[in-house]
């Protein structure tokens, strides 16, 4: 976590492009020593490569600092200042959203948030955030069920737009009333668990944080404050 | 004084304050006792058991008026959370009270005991311990997201284990489960029992629920209607034929203490092994094959229509999931019209079944023909004007405002003409007992009542094929006599009737086919008394002749008994 964080600071400290993109390409090395460059790699590329398009194209086009000119395609000047620039805001992007996933899948999650709670984090923020992992794929799973029982009674999704419009209502409305219906006994429940106590909790998982965690989340401080102190003397 | 007491209590939910959902009742419930609960949807047996932990007043607002106390506690006067150390609650749909955040079945249990603040290897101690309690030791890395309904309803109980309260409120727990999840549900609670727990059980299910209460009461629009040992209260609601799911067993030997055959000072039965031991005492006045003669016997066979007719047609269907599984391995045959009960334990292939009958899913080998439509070549939409098929949960399609609205969406979609969808809405309503609710919000009525507008609104299509999944299910006598009614009137319009049911007795009573499936092929096909009648074969896919049925094998009859008009026209006739 404090690696995320620290590595975020330090690409917007650095000033071109090539510092990022060779943090980019260590954290994908160490995806791949890791075992899941491709899980890495594929979601950090759904994520960033349409950005990357808009970006260099919008920058490369109307970066307030265009003075040189790279290719002129009639009245549109593509400009190599912009082009750096948009480079340098898409790769810094790349290393946030690389270091994130790295991080993401290399965790337990329920061991990060008990480690969250440890260091103050509430509980209940804890609990949303286990929750909605849960919840997207139990979602698509209703949604299904619903698409199913809609179409059972003669709805069809392939008709003229008024038609299509009421299919969205008849998708949406169950799908929320369900939700609902479901967040009320999940509510009593985690009420009855002894949710909303207050006091000491204790965790089944125990996440041991060592001296070699220490170390890291201390000399990234370190070296953070290190790039922070060369950017505003240098 | 009791452990839980209740004095004078009223309460109206603030939805609706004019109807009480509970008034002037009171009650107590001593220490170490097995209370069930009965009566019909929306008597206000949920409410009872919101009281006792708490809910109401304390997450349900509206008009207050008595007394709770649970352990010398008022329970105005204190929180749910500190209650819940009191009082555990096991809620009716088995996957929504789970929290949703845990990744192990462990993880889980220990969910309550973290919030406590124990110390980590106590935790990991108890919460192994009620694992082992519900008998899920074996499950405990498992993810929640993988049990069955049955499992994860254990793993709802050993969740509340965990935390040692002296009182188990279980709401419906097995309303929504399969017969074996029903099974382990009820041993697991009993076992509790036994261990010295006070358990409160609210359920439709007498055949199980009056053999292991020490007390049962019926509740009636919000009153205390009767209260005592079982096997009295059924007698004497079955004597003012109050509509509750009166075991068949005690219905019969009720009959014969009547046209005294019986000595009415013998406890009723309330089993069919007890059953049978007490009619083996009786004379029997004419053989079984007479009786059914004699009876309503005459029950239509299976059909013999010509091919032409012919509703549906399965060719060598087999069906796999993208997963991998095989859910339908070559299944051949035709339905025509009559009620065809498909019945067979979970995972069997009912419901992959049911959806190749409108072409929600298609064949990944072999055809299906729904009135001569191949279902590979036609859209569902298309389809639904052949086969109408009613899901088991109304809340995965109810949206909109008024339950008369609600049922007219078929029949629009189908575009019928404004006067005939509204006769057909009509005709729905009232087959489902609708037709006074009509004007209220589909989300305002029941989960039971919910059900019944979902069915109806598949219903008022007026299709030539109707396919129901568990229809039955969490239904009360009323629905359930309701839903029979149904099954019938179709049929006799000449239509198909699909009911895909663990329901035996309704099978018994409305089927004039009945198709048991075993891993994804069929086991038996035939009429109820000759698939009832093969008890060990149907044991493979675990499903169980009902009752009457079971008793009449104890008791050596040479015919298969389907109901209990029959078994008593054997031992008094007239």
């Amino acid at each position: 976590m404090a690696v995320v964080v620290g590595l975020t600071v330090i690409v917007f400290l650095l000033p071109n492009f090539l510092g990022p993109a060779l943090i980019a390409v260590v954290l994908l090395g160490v995806a791949a020593v890791a075992g899941f460059l491709d899980r890495v790699a594929k979601l950090a590329a759904v994520v960033t490569v349409p950005f990357l398009i808009a970006v260099v194209i919008v920058q490369g086009l109307f970066y307030a600092g265009n003075e040189t000119p790279l290719i002129a395609i009639g009245p549109v000047t593509f400009w190599e200042e912009g082009l750096s620039y948009g480079l340098l805001v898409f790769f810094r992007v790349l290393v946030v959203v690389c270091a994130v996933l790295l991080m993401v899948y290399s965790t337990h999650p329920k061991k990060m948030m008990v480690a969250f709670i440890d260091k103050g984090l509430s509980p209940k923020l804890a609990y949303v955030f286990m929750a909605s992992l849960q919840f997207v794929p139990e979602m698509q799973r209703r949604a299904q069920a619903i698409i199913e029982a809609q179409q059972a009674r003669g709805l069809d999704l392939k008709a003229n737009l008024w038609r299509r419009f009421q299919a969205l209502l008849a998708m949406m409305i169950p799908l929320l009333t369900g939700a609902l219906i479901s967040a009320e006994t999940r509510s009593l429940a985690l009420e009855a668990r002894g949710f909303s106590r207050v006091g000491v909790r204790s965790h089944l998982i125990e996440v041991p944080d060592g001296a070699a965690d220490r170390v890291i989340r201390w000399s990234m401080a370190a070296i953070v404050i290190l790039v922070a102190i060369w950017r505003i003397v240098l | 004084m009791s452990l839980i007491e209740i004095e004078d209590l009223t309460f109206s939910y603030a939805s609706q304050p004019d109807e009480p959902a509970l008034r002037n009742l009171s009650c107590g419930i001593e220490q170490g006792s097995f209370v069930g609960i009965t009566g019909l949807a929306e008597a206000g047996k949920s409410s009872f058991c919101r009281l006792v932990a708490g809910y109401i007043p304390h997450f349900f607002d509206g008009k207050f008026s008595g007394r709770v106390s649970v352990a010398g506690t008022d329970t105005s006067e204190t929180t749910i959370g500190e209650l819940a150390e009191k009082v555990g609650f096991v809620f009716e749909n088995p996957f929504d009270q789970l929290t949703g955040a845990s990744l192990t079945v462990l993880e889980e249990v220990a969910f309550a005991l973290e919030n406590m603040g124990l110390p980590r290897e106590e935790i990991r101690r108890r919460a192994e311990e009620s694992l082992a309690q519900v008998g899920m030791e074996d499950l405990a890395d498992w993810h929640p997201q993988q049990l069955s309904g049955g499992q994860s309803q254990r793993l709802a109980l050993a969740s509340v284990l965990a935390a040692q309260p002296e009182v188990f409120v279980l709401d419906e727990p097995t309303s929504q489960l399969d017969p074996l999840g029903v099974e382990e549900v009820f041993d697991v609670v009993s076992n509790m029992h036994r261990g010295g727990y006070t358990v409160i059980v609210v359920s439709q299910d007498l055949d199980h629920l009056a053999v292991h209460a020490n007390r049962l009461i019926v509740i009636h629009e919000g009153e205390i209607k009767w209260d005592g040992e079982p096997r009295q209260v059924l007698l004497k609601a079955a004597e003012a034929r109050h509509p509750i799911l009166i075991p068949d067993v005690l219905e019969i030997s009720r009959s014969l203490r009547a046209a005294g055959r019986i000595p009415s000072s013998s406890p009723a039965p309330l089993t069919v092994e007890q059953a049978a031991t007490e009619l083996s005492n009786v004379e029997k006045q004419s053989s079984a094959s007479e009786a059914i003669v004699m009876g309503k016997g005459s029950r239509r066979l299976p059909d013999s229509t010509p091919e032409s007719s012919m509703e549906i047609l399965f060719e060598d269907v087999h069906y796999d999931y993208p997963t991998g599984v095989s859910a339908i391995r070559g299944v051949s045959l035709s339905l025509s019209g009559g009620c065809v009960c498909i019945v067979g334990q979970n995972g069997a292939g009912k419901t992959t079944f049911a959806r190749h009958l409108n072409g929600l899913l298609r064949p990944t080998r072999g055809r299906v023909l729904v009135r001569g439509k191949d279902t590979r070549e036609h859209r569902v939409a298309e389809l639904a004007r052949e086969a109408g098929l009613a899901f088991q949960n109304p809340d995965d399609q109810l949206f909109r405002s008024t339950v008369e609205d609600e049922v007219r969406f078929g029949p629009d979609n189908l575009g019928m003409s404004p006067d005939e969808a509204k006769r057909l809405v009509a005709s729905a309503l009232d087959l489902m007992g609708l037709q006074a609710v009509r004007e209220k919000k589909p989300y305002d009525l029941g989960l039971p009542e919910r059900k019944r507008v979902a069915t109806a609104s598949v219903i008022a299509m007026d299709t030539p094929v109707v396919v129901l999944d568990e229809p039955t299910g969490g239904q009360d006598a009323e629905g359930i006599g309701l839903l029979g009614n149904l099954v019938g009137h179709l049929a006799r319009q000449g239509k198909l009737v699909v009911v895909v049911t663990h329901d035996v007795k309704f099978a018994s009573q409305h089927a004039d086919r009945i198709i048991a499936l075993y891993q994804g092929r069929v086991l038996l096909d035939d009429g109820p008394r000759t698939v009832f009648g093969q008890e060990e074969i149907l044991a493979r896919t675990h499903v169980e002749p009902p009752a009457v049925t079971r008793l009449g094998k104890l008791l050596g009859l040479d015919e298969t008994m389907l109901s209990p008009e029959e078994l008593l026209d054997i031992f008094a006739p007239g």
